[in-house]
């Protein structure tokens, strides 16, 4: 179903089908009428504050998505923020938002009380989302109701569910990829979602609510593969936020369970491509996204109704990547004879890891050159994990106890996990760029 | 239960998780994310585990801060009935 906004879903589904479930949480059943009685009240609620603006702690449970849902009906900026970020990342982002109210854990945000702004100039109805939760220029990105909807309506075109489904929650409502396809897919299709317990249940998560359909980023679906925790009632598992070895994808299969990837941004409201057949990597385009690639093959990507309204606060960068509401992805790709389209790389100086969180090169590196008071380094990837490469010589532990206090400030899955040393001058362009994909086809000879 | 036997079931578990680290040494000043193979979920994984194990919840919000086995083994030893 395409829905032009949460009111229109919940309004919906509450009058077709008011008995059937709309949520569960451990072993709270919320049907779809009683979901939207209960955003109505809490929708006065923020009405009645006058507040302008929401940072949702988001914890992914029951009383999350219903503060979530309300703030949007009732007008308020949403911004929905890491739960797992410390008070101290936290704050400077709230002040940047100008968030004036706060859900979450209620420890938190009292400690985090001092930190609230004076709110937004005018209720915006904004749905904003960080493309990564520790940059120290954290930029986010500004989304509507409207356009997650749309994004959603998009993947359910590709990939249908029905009220007969139980879509899994696992992943972080603070991730579009999340948001999108872990929440609203299964709400706009009028299945039920089971909202997850929290990184505690990961592993029985599965075997707890026996979901027909999960969405999952790859380092998580490895270690589900792992933990054989995936129930034998699941038809449907889409992955996506981050590249994928081959040989989950082939497990995945070998257990009758049908496979999707998909590709999206935070920019354009996630899914803009999706795999629905045997080929996990060859991608059909959603039906509202027009892609094109550049000479250099990065993939631009033109959907007004999905697209980012901007980055918050950041006209600038705004307007380096979306040119004429066309957005430069920074991506590489290349379609198929068919049509469907391949990630082959990236062009900007990012690496996205297997858990689906990113680093920003630039920044982190020059971060890591102001503690060390070394400037000819660089991040590459080892495996799925960020190591640090160094020209000359240097002692290792010395190193990682060094930086210890900066890469306390990062998720332990953007922590370095070891120190390289090269002899050799790194590879550089005519212009002195760093040639990083050289670098890291080097470092495997490390 | 002593600290030790916290510590030798805690390298059980994670042997049991990772066995490509059986020959791995592991002490209480082991760093997790630097000098072993388990990166940020199999962290989870194994904390999951432990908790089971030993009947105790150690606070999602204190993960991050375990950074050694030691780490590890303290908060267990301060969560067990």
């Amino acid at each position: 179903m395409l829905f032009d906004n949460f009111s229109h879903m919940l309004t919906y589904w509450a009058e077709t089908a008011p008995d059937a479930p709309a949520l569960r949480y451990e072993n709270a059943v919320l049907t779809h009428r009683a979901l939207l009685d209960a955003v109505n009240a809490r929708t006065e609620e923020y009405r009645a504050s006058g507040k302008t603006c929401l940072g949702v702690l988001a914890d992914g449970s029951l009383d999350c998505v219903i503060s979530v849902f309300a703030a949007n009906l009732a007008g308020l900026q949403l911004v929905m923020l890491d739960e797992s970020l410390s008070e101290a990342a936290l704050a400077p982002l709230i002040e940047y938002t100008d968030i004036d109210v706060l859900w979450g854990d209620p420890d938190v945000t009292k400690a985090l009380a001092s930190s609230l702004t004076g709110g937004t100039d005018r209720w915006t109805g904004n749905v904003l989302f960080f493309t990564s939760g520790t940059t120290e220029r954290a930029k986010a990105v500004v989304l509507s109701d409207t356009s997650l909807m749309r994004s959603a309506w998009n993947g359910s075109e590709k990939l249908p569910l029905n009220s007969r489904d139980t879509l899994l929650n696992i992943l972080p409502l603070n991730h579009v990829f999340g948001f999108v396809c872990g929440l609203l897919w299964g709400l706009s299709s009028g299945a039920c979602v089971a909202l997850g317990r929290g990184a505690r249940h990961y592993f029985d998560d599965c075997a707890f609510y026996k979901p027909s359909a999960v969405s999952v980023v790859p380092l998580l679906l490895g270690y589900l593969l792992r933990a054989d925790a995936l129930n034998p009632e699941l038809r449907i598992l889409l992955v996506g936020a981050g590249e994928c070895k081959p040989e989950l994808l082939d497990a995945v299969k070998a257990k009758g369970i049908r496979l999707a990837f998909g590709y999206g941004l935070t920019e354009t409201s996630s899914g803009v491509a999706i795999s629905t057949g045997g080929d996990p990597y060859a991608m059909e385009i959603c039906p509202d996204y027009v892609v094109t690639l550049a000479r250099d093959g990065e993939i631009l990507i033109n959907c007004p109704p999905c697209m980012m309204r901007g980055y918050y606060k950041h006209p600038a960068e705004t307007e380096k990547v979306l040119i004429n509401g066309v957005l430069l992805t920074g991506d590489l790709g290349a379609f198929d004879d068919k049509g469907r389209l391949r990630i082959t790389g990236r062009k900007k100086d990012m690496l996205v890891l297997a858990d689906g969180t990113k680093i920003f090169l630039p920044e982190y590196e020059e971060r890591l050159s102001n503690v060390l008071a070394r400037s000819e380094l660089a991040v590459i990837l080892r495996g799925s994990r960020p190591v640090l490469v160094l020209y000359g010589n240097g002692d290792k532990s010395e190193i990682l106890r060094t930086i210890a206090p900066l890469m306390a400030e990062y998720p332990r899955g953007q922590q370095l996990t070891d120190v390289l040393f090269t002899r050799e001058p790194f590879p550089r362009t005519a212009t002195g760029k760093l040639k990083r994909w050289e670098l890291q086809q080097k470092a495997g000879l490390l | 239960m002593t600290r030790a036997e916290i510590l030798e079931k805690t390298k059980a578990v994670i042997f049991d998780c990772f066995p490509e680290m059986e020959s791995q040494e592991l002490t209480e000043d082991t760093v997790i994310n630097t000098e072993t193979a388990i990166d940020s979920m199999g962290f989870i994984l194994i904390i999951c585990k432990l908790e089971a194990l030993f009947d105790v919840k150690i606070p999602e919000r204190q993960w991050k801060k375990l950074s050694t086995l030691g780490d590890v083994v303290s908060a267990i030893e301060k969560h067990i009935a």
